[in-house]
């Protein structure tokens, strides 16, 4: 085969990088920026370059942000009494789609693990104690909303003990079964973990 | 459960190989090196994710081939048909799929399909090391409890972390039983579970293995087996927690020194008895023999009993090495198996044509040179 553009070849080689991208689609979106205006190709590159640039970590919570604090954490509105606990900031994303929730968040940035050399230092638990402690939040009740897998009850458990020192109700998201689910497509593991934590009708 | 058919693609000799198979009895004949076992490896490869002759995937593939596949039909008594198709590649790795949708975790095919096998490698079962008798009953466990299975891999995945910090750590003891803590509840929680599940299975499968001894032996010798773990195994979960924690205090200094998890049921032990003599220590080759057959033909009537659909069960070259008396034995003892059994034998013995011959329940294969042929 012979390359008669190194721009395009160079284009394909960085989209294939993108996660569930493959070779063949990275050509096929190429080809498609190729055939659009040089203004809308400009626009979804400038957006690139401003997404990273201009996202920040809000320093109270640690999620994203383009400003800080972030517009969670600056709204007035909200519940400043809850926090809820999550690993990452995408967690703090699926938790908003729900408008369930109207307290604040914190962003740990990972979860325990030594396997991957991330300690109890290492993530942002500090952080959690401090705004706790301090005197700009009157938090009453934190909310753990870490994944059920090892690391993160691990962390959960790790908090959890940190805080039986302070003045806060600790609580955590149940094991569920995910709605529209038939109970006959459930493994018999996250079943019995539901019957485990169930609660009264 | 049964499979009706199976297709092979550059698995080991195979290139490409499509058999129906009978619903009951499946002689699969064959020269040593023919590709005999091959066949029966793969349908244990639809119902374990893996091989039980290869250690790993990329021996599996035909050489030169960068990839294998098998797939094939099962029907249960109580499920519905489906589909089980397992592929794999140098570079994606494997992948199964079950009625052509993808499997998240590779351990949810297990217990899908139940399976025994029966093979010559089982001698290792009692006159080996501890390792092997956990992992027979872990595979025979995991086949019939998903929540086992479970637990099994979160708690390797809980001792690895732990283990993982007793290597690095640096620092103040105190600090360390802190960051060990949460690692500890989950393991103390996981492993009770374990002992608790395996104490309650081995209670059952011995009467199960008394009677297959005995029925393969002739002998009136009465075999036994103690479960050794961690605490008394007839003990509640809490009681077996509570013990659990209690070691794992009393032994934080020698973790700390040995740098690695040493309590728990990854260093569980089964003994075995032939009266009042430790098989491992003191059997003979024979009785060896004898015992781990016991074993495996225990495990096919006990899941028998305990699952609604029948186990499939693989012998591969059993024949070869027993008298005409004990491959009368266990052939009569196969009949009480309805289910569906594969028997790869080089010799024919001591089979007969009239069999397979117009009985639509049992077929005949011979193997040459990877090509499979319906004989009967
Ligand atoms: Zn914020």
């Amino acid at each position: 085969m012979q390359i008669t553009s190194e721009a395009l070849e160079r284009a394909i080689e960085e989209l294939a990088k993108l996660p569930g991208t493959g070779r063949k689609s990275a050509q096929r979106i190429a080809i498609h920026l190729l055939k659009q205006s040089d203004e809308r190709v400009i626009n979804l590159a400038d957006a690139l370059v401003h997404l990273k640039k201009s996202v920040q970590r809000c320093s109270t919570c640690g999620t994203i942000t383009d400003s800080d604090p972030c517009t969670i954490c600056s709204n007035a509105k909200r519940d400043n009494g809850v926090v809820c606990v999550v690993e990452e900031f995408q967690d703090v994303y699926i938790i908003e789609k729900t408008n369930e929730f109207r307290g604040r968040y914190h962003v740990l940035g990972g979860v325990i693990s030594p396997l991957e050399n991330i300690g109890p230092d290492d993530v942002r638990i500090k952080e959690l104690l401090e705004r706790i402690g301090g005197d700009e939040e009157h938090i009453t009740e934190i909310i753990l909303a870490l994944n059920p897998d090892a690391e993160g009850e691990a962390t959960s458990y790790y908090i959890n003990k940190l805080l039986l020192n302070y003045e806060v109700n600790v609580t955590r998201i149940a094991y569920g079964i995910p709605m529209g689910t038939e109970l006959e497509f459930i493994d018999e593991a996250t079943l019995s973990r539901a019957f485990a934590s169930r609660t009264s009708f | 459960m049964r499979i009706n058919r199976l297709k092979l693609t550059n698995f080991r000799n195979h290139k490409e190989t499509e058999v129906h198979f009978a619903p009951h009895l499946n002689l699969i004949t064959g020269a040593n090196g023919s590709g005999k076992t091959n066949l029966i490896d793969a349908i244990h490869y639809l119902c374990m994710s893996r091989s039980f002759v290869a250690t790993s995937d990329r021996y599996v593939a035909n050489h030169d081939e960068k990839y294998f596949m098998v797939d094939g039909d099962f029907t249960g008594e109580i499920r519905s048909s489906f589909k089980v198709s397992c592929s794999y590649s140098r570079g994606e790795g494997k992948k199964i799929f079950v009625n052509d949708s993808p499997l998240e975790r590779l351990s949810d095919l297990i217990g899908m399909v139940p399976i025994v096998v029966l093979s010559p490698e089982d001698l290792a079962l009692t006159s080996e090391g501890p390792s092997e008798r956990r992992s027979f009953l872990d595979s025979m466990i995991s086949q019939i409890s998903p929540k086992y299975l479970r637990d099994l891999i979160d708690y390797r995945r809980i001792r690895k972390q732990r283990n993982k910090l007793l290597q690095e750590f640096r620092g103040p003891l105190q600090t360390l039983r802190s960051y060990l803590e949460p690692w500890d509840l989950q393991l103390v929680e996981t492993g009770a579970r374990l002992i608790h599940k395996r104490a309650e299975v081995l209670e059952r499968f011995k009467t199960y293995l008394a009677l297959q001894y005995r029925t393969i032996s002739g002998l009136d010798l009465k075999p036994s087996l103690v479960y050794q773990t961690i605490t008394d195994a007839t003990d509640s979960i809490d009681k077996i927690s509570e013990r659990y924690n209690e070691e794992l205090d009393k032994n934080f200094e020698k973790e700390v020194d040995r740098e690695q998890t040493i309590i728990g049921p990854h260093r569980d032990e089964v003994v075995f008895y032939l009266g009042d003599m430790e098989l491992r220590n003191y059997g003979s080759q024979g009785q060896h023999r004898l015992f781990s057959m016991a074993l495996k033909m225990a495990q096919l009537f006990y899941y028998s009993d305990e699952l609604d659909d029948l186990p499939i069960m693989l012998l591969d070259d059993v024949f070869g090495n027993l008298d005409q008396q004990k491959t009368d034995i266990i052939t009569e003892t196969l009949t009480k198996h309805t289910g569906q059994t594969f028997i790869t034998s080089a010799s024919e013995r001591p089979f007969t044509i009239s069999q397979f011959d117009g009985n639509s329940s049992n077929s005949w294969f011979d193997v040459h040179n990877g090509t499979v042929t319906n004989k009967y």
